[in-house]
């Protein structure tokens, strides 16, 4: 302070007027860092300590972020493992999504199909039949004439669904075990489940190959 | 030196002090009474945790209701009065000529201070909100926000049209307060009170509000002022000034991010505590700045403007320095939802809010009355009550919360031997407390003879022309 007087609490004197004030500062930002004489060591310290920050933060959110994910509540735990138990699903419930998304456009929800074009699975020989030619139709496809009910259809494709080269889906033995045990116990069917084993069987000893024709399916059991 | 009169005041007194005179006055007429109110209330209220029969059969005297009734009236009666009361003023100093449309600061006071009583007499019947720092009955909040818009009008216009294309620190911090409070009051009154978010998301919501009231409403009220009367009192520019726009935008895009840091330990994704504590321990390159920039009011040779403001400084840089060690896990495990999250928010609001604003007040009045104070052993009373109520108050309070967690997590002390290991040190912070009730009660007589004096024995003071300042070689 350059008043030698003590100051009066009662009335406090400014230091400076206000255009000083903002003049001063203004001049302040304007200033080039070479008018300076001597090295400021300030800002390079400054520099050192917000990065030094930054790089801490990057680190310590690597660490506890729980990958953001909404379900983690615990910093530590590995993502995933918040979900806790996983209850068993029920084959029927997967079938018919999984039905109701694809297999759908052709077999219709119905199970009837379109007659002339897409065979029917509902009272079809086919699926209520031999369980090893069912599984192949589902993980390879089917080409050629196919006789259903008496009726020939030969217009469309079985596409192929299983996880084998050449496949637009690559659906999970499981998914395929699903699907084919709603197909045989709806629309009116009543057959019994396959299982994922059943479908990994044949998968395993088939591997991959080329789509099925009607004369393949019939040397089968 | 010119001598200053009524008629034709000196180049320190200005027309831009005298044309503010009455509104700004009575927007600190309101903090003050506030302020009392509010600091009865929380006496009563730290009473009633050591001895909780105290009151017990009034339904409108139950501990929920006077805490919330407490906060209340500290922040929307108190700190919004007073903070808008000094930095309207120093806006208009800072913007170069007399403040414009000040019928509307008045007209927004009015309704805002009877918004306020409405919220009290609300909140004691019963219809406050549950969220900290938004216990506002819903009926008020709208009006609220229309009252807050109306009372900035001046300094908007202040701003737009100051003379100095160029902006100082402190118009950055007003501006800021002033414009950022609408946008996070409206979100919070959206998402918690008329289309309230359901599950966690309500608690993160009430995080972020609470935070952003402190950091981007009542934080930055308190810095502008600190910015503006460092050097303006001291004489000295702001060393390493050009620091402090990066200091000032850390605070305006991290400081709301840490509102997470009040869930820690509780049932929301973990990422949001993460990313909290980290917005909290990047916010300490601020709270540097912030240190180096002002480090001029601990030098304050013997202005109590500045001893208040120093203090108040010390306050808000060892609240941010808790704030970002309490975000660690390690640590919030034994002082998160105890005592010491309270004596933090005190650290915050009487320690670096409060004791700020009292410094610009002692320097602003004068200015406003065009005449001294009338005592200066009431200042001085005032001051020593301040220093010694906020200390005792969040010493006691942190103690007690230290000794609180610790017992929290060890599963032998019961839950009645807990209290009893506390009580004491409530006590002590009640003692604080009736300190700075005492000592704020002070400030509101002092207030209302300063006052009294300016119409009934006007005293023109000399104001001296001020010095102009030289640029520091920092």
């Amino acid at each position: 302070m350059s008043d030698p007087h003590p100051i009066d609490p009662r009335l406090e004197q400014a230091g400076a007027s206000d255009e000083s004030l903002l003049a001063a500062h203004e001049q302040m930002l304007g200033r080039k860092p070479e008018d300076d004489a001597h090295y400021r060591k300030l800002p390079l310290v400054l520099l050192f300590v917000f990065s030094g920050l930054i790089f801490y933060a990057g680190t310590y959110l690597n660490h506890f972020s729980g990958r953001y994910d909404g379900a983690t509540f615990n910093e530590n735990g590995a993502p995933g493992q918040a979900g806790g138990a996983t209850a068993p699903v029920d084959p029927l419930v997967q079938g018919k999504k999984n039905y109701d998304q694809v297999c759908i456009t052709c077999h219709q929800a119905t199970g009837l199909g379109i007659p002339g074009v897409y065979p029917p699975l509902a009272g079809s020989e086919w699926v209520l039949g031999s369980e090893e030619r069912l599984v192949r139709i589902v993980l390879h496809g089917l080409k050629g004439p196919v006789k259903v009910k008496g009726v020939e259809y030969g217009a469309a494709a079985m596409p192929v669904f299983g996880k084998v080269a050449g496949s637009g889906y690559n659906w999970s033995d499981e998914k395929i075990a699903s699907v084919l045990t709603y197909v045989r116990q709806s629309f009116g069917n009543s057959a019994s489940a396959i299982t994922p084993a059943q479908v990994s069987a044949i998968h395993a000893k088939e591997a991959d190959r080329k789509e099925w024709t009607q004369d393949e399916l019939l040397r089968l059991p | 030196m010119t001598t200053a009169s009524s008629a034709a005041p000196s180049a320190e007194v200005t027309a831009i002090d005298a044309s503010a005179r009455c509104p700004l006055l009575l927007l600190l007429g309101a903090a003050l009474l506030w302020l009392v109110v509010s600091g009865a209330l929380a006496l009563l209220n730290l009473l009633q945790l050591s001895t909780p029969s105290l009151a017990a059969d009034c339904a409108v005297m139950t501990f929920g209701r006077t805490a919330a009734m407490q906060q209340t009236a500290f922040l929307y009666g108190w700190a919004a009065n007073a903070g808008l009361a000094v930095v309207l003023w120093l806006l208009g100093r800072l913007g170069g000529s007399p403040l414009r449309s000040l019928n509307w600061t008045v007209a927004g006071a009015l309704f805002w201070n009877l918004s306020v009583a409405l919220s009290l007499v609300g909140i004691g019947t019963g219809d406050g909100a549950s969220h900290a720092w938004l216990h506002l009955p819903a009926y008020v909040q709208p009006l609220m926000l229309v009252a807050y818009a109306a009372m900035v009008v001046p300094g908007v216009l202040a701003w737009t049209g100051r003379r100095q294309p160029m902006m100082f620190a402190a118009q950055w911090y007003a501006v800021a307060a002033l414009v950022l409070f609408p946008w996070i009051f409206s979100g919070a009154q959206l998402m918690l009170s008329f289309a309230p978010e359901r599950g966690v998301l309500q608690a993160l919501v009430a995080g972020w509000f609470g935070q952003g009231a402190w950091s981007l409403w009542l934080a930055p009220l308190a810095l502008a002022a600190a910015y503006y009367l460092v050097p303006k009192v001291g004489g000295r520019a702001i060393p390493s000034y050009d620091f402090a726009i990066l200091s000032f935008w850390t605070l305006i895009f991290v400081g709301s991010w840490t509102g997470g840091r009040h869930l820690i330990g509780g049932p929301v994704p973990a990422w949001t505590i993460t990313v909290a504590g980290v917005a909290c321990v990047l916010l300490l390159f601020h709270y540097i700045v912030v240190g180096i920039n002002l480090r001029g009011a601990f030098a304050c040779g013997g202005s109590t403007v500045l001893r208040f403001i120093a203090l108040g400084l010390g306050a808000y840089l060892l609240g941010g320095l808790g704030d970002a060690l309490t975000a660690f896990r390690g640590v919030a495990v034994v002082t998160q939802f105890t005592h010491l999250a309270t004596a933090q928010s005190q650290l915050a609001l009487t320690g670096a809010f409060s004791l700020t604003i009292f410094g610009a007040i002692y320097f602003m009045v004068p200015r406003l009355t065009g005449q001294a104070w009338p005592s200066g052993s009431l200042i001085r009373g005032h001051f020593f009550a301040a220093l010694l109520g906020t200390l005792i108050l969040i010493g006691a309070l942190a103690v007690a919360g230290w000794i609180q967690g610790q017992d929290l997590n060890n599963a032998t002390v019961s839950f009645a031997a807990i209290a009893a290991h506390t009580q004491p040190w409530l006590l002590i912070a009640a003692a604080g407390q009736a300190v700075l009730v005492v000592g704020n009660g002070l400030l509101l007589v002092h207030l209302v003879r300063a006052i009294a004096c300016r119409w009934l024995k006007p005293a023109p003071a000399i104001f001296p022309e001020a010095p102009t300042m030289e640029v520091s070689r920092s």
